[in-house]
């Protein structure tokens, strides 16, 4: 009976060995899911990297005022596995981003999609983030 | 003391370190490495130190025990650390001002000393190591703190990706 | 597939109050990677000493047996910080390749463990043939080290 015991709960204990991996910084605890945005701008600096890769982007503001983002995009393996390459990005170029804003800094953002100048679009967000249907199947 | 940024700022900009960030097989690899040899490591030194509080396998002879682990645990704890500093390299900017990261150097140096003062005090060859109450009670003290100071290395190491504090 | 179950989870309670905090989440995956750090260690010291490595000074048995607390104790943690994070991002983990792939992995090398490995272990050291628990040591490690290793694969090619 003991034997039994410590059976299923070794079997539920392990099957829940997963996690760390897929998650390794939540997207729940540095973004926010109920604030999407839109981020028309230019291209800074693109950061092709591991972990992941970040697009430092200049949008306007309404009252004409730049404002700084820096968005996290997923690792280089992911980006090159939906048809993205580090040539695609070129400092000063326009592009489209649609993301998720930073839960405590509003200049941070989550990215998902990116929409190039030549029509191009692709997938760029990295595993964990929300169910919003951006990720190609 | 010369600023230490410019130098992280340079091995950052290597050709190697640059080519290890932006990889996608090399990076991959080195950090699974990195995770896979640490969970080994330290899972063998915690079963050691369950051993030296008494929590578990008290049938074995202590020194026995930890001279038949100790070859384990440095084989693992190789890999560790050459993934570990590859790690750093490729991202030393980040890494250097990261608390959990500084708090994790700080405790693997502390590890490191407990495990020293362990060895340089008690360790001995004698098979009486075990019946010895001084030895018992010193290895009971190492293990607890062994527990302990790994319990939050492995804590801290897990809580980097996090931008707590800027 | 089973869909449903994935929305479910993602729907609980407790997956809101995990996609709301900033700390629970990231704490939660601190001590979750402790528990299964032991969980390993539990299970290592088990397949060295069936590889004939390891506290050879101790009867395969009684090792397997010594570890097998731990390792209960182990999974019980692994399994409380575990459930909050699969269920908050259930759906992502029904989209990934990998993660179906670690589950298929994981059920074997559960099966395995709680079987032939079980069985072996605490087997009478006489009249076995000595290839068996080399064997038995051999593909345990390589089934859990299967799973930890393509657990963290998921990230970057999912």
């Amino acid at each position: 009976m003991k034997r039994n015991i410590f059976l299923v709960l070794l079997a539920a204990g392990a099957l829940c060995a997963v996690q760390p991996a897929l998650a390794h910084h939540a997207f729940a605890a540095e973004y926010d899911p109920a604030k999407p945005v839109t981020l028309n701008g230019i291209v800074t600096r693109m950061e092709w990297a591991n972990p992941h890769g970040w697009i430092y982007m200049d949008t306007k503001e309404k009252n004409g005022a730049v404002k700084h983002w820096m968005i996290e995009t997923a690792a280089p393996s992911q980006l090159s596995r939906h048809g993205l390459k580090k040539a695609d990005f070129t400092d000063g170029m326009t592009a489209v981003v649609k993301g998720y804003q930073g839960k405590n800094d509003p200049g941070l953002a989550n990215g998902r999609t990116l929409l190039l100048k030549d029509g191009r679009s692709f997938y760029i967000g990295s595993v964990g983030g929300p169910n919003d249907g951006a990720e190609p199947h | 003391m010369p600023s230490i940024v410019p130098t992280f700022a340079w091995l950052e900009g290597l050709a190697w370190t640059t080519a290890l960030r932006e990889s996608p097989y090399g990076y991959p690899l080195i950090e699974t490495s990195h995770v896979a040899s640490i969970v080994t490591f330290a899972g063998l030194v915690i079963m050691m130190d369950l051993r030296l509080v008494n929590l578990a396998f008290a049938s074995a002879p202590l020194a026995q025990f930890q001279r038949r682990l100790f070859p384990w645990q440095m084989a693992s704890f190789v890999p560790s650390t050459a993934t570990g500093i590859l790690l750093f390299c490729v991202d030393p900017l980040r890494y250097y001002r990261n608390v959990f990261f500084l708090a994790k150097l700080v405790l693997l140096a502390l590890a490191g000393l407990n495990a020293l003062a362990f060895h340089l005090k008690t360790y001995r060859r004698a098979e009486g190591w075990d019946e010895d109450p001084h030895v018992i009670a010193t290895a009971r003290l190492a293990g607890a703190a062994s527990l302990l100071i790994w319990s939050l290395t492995i804590v801290s190491s897990r809580l980097i990706p996090n931008n707590w504090f800027k | 597939m089973l869909l449903p179950f994935f929305e479910w989870c993602e729907g609980l309670a407790i997956s809101q109050v995990y996609r709301d905090s900033t700390y629970l989440f990231p704490l939660t995956q601190a001590f979750h990677l402790l528990a299964v750090t032991i969980f390993v260690g539990a299970i290592v010291i088990g397949d060295l000493r069936l590889l004939g490595w390891g506290p050879v000074g101790q009867s395969r048995a009684s090792i397997v047996r010594n570890a097998q607390r731990v390792l209960l104790w182990a999974g019980l943690a692994v399994l409380v910080t575990g459930i909050p994070q699969f269920t908050t991002n259930a759906l992502t983990y029904e989209r990934s390749w990998l993660f179906e792939f670690k589950m298929c992995l994981l059920a074997a090398a559960l099966l395995f463990t709680a079987t032939v490995r079980q069985r072996v272990a605490v087997a009478d050291e006489g009249p076995l043939p000595s290839w068996v628990p080399k064997a038995v040591g051999a593909v345990s490690l390589a089934l859990w080290m299967g799973v930890t290793i393509s657990g963290r694969l998921i990230t970057y090619y999912g």
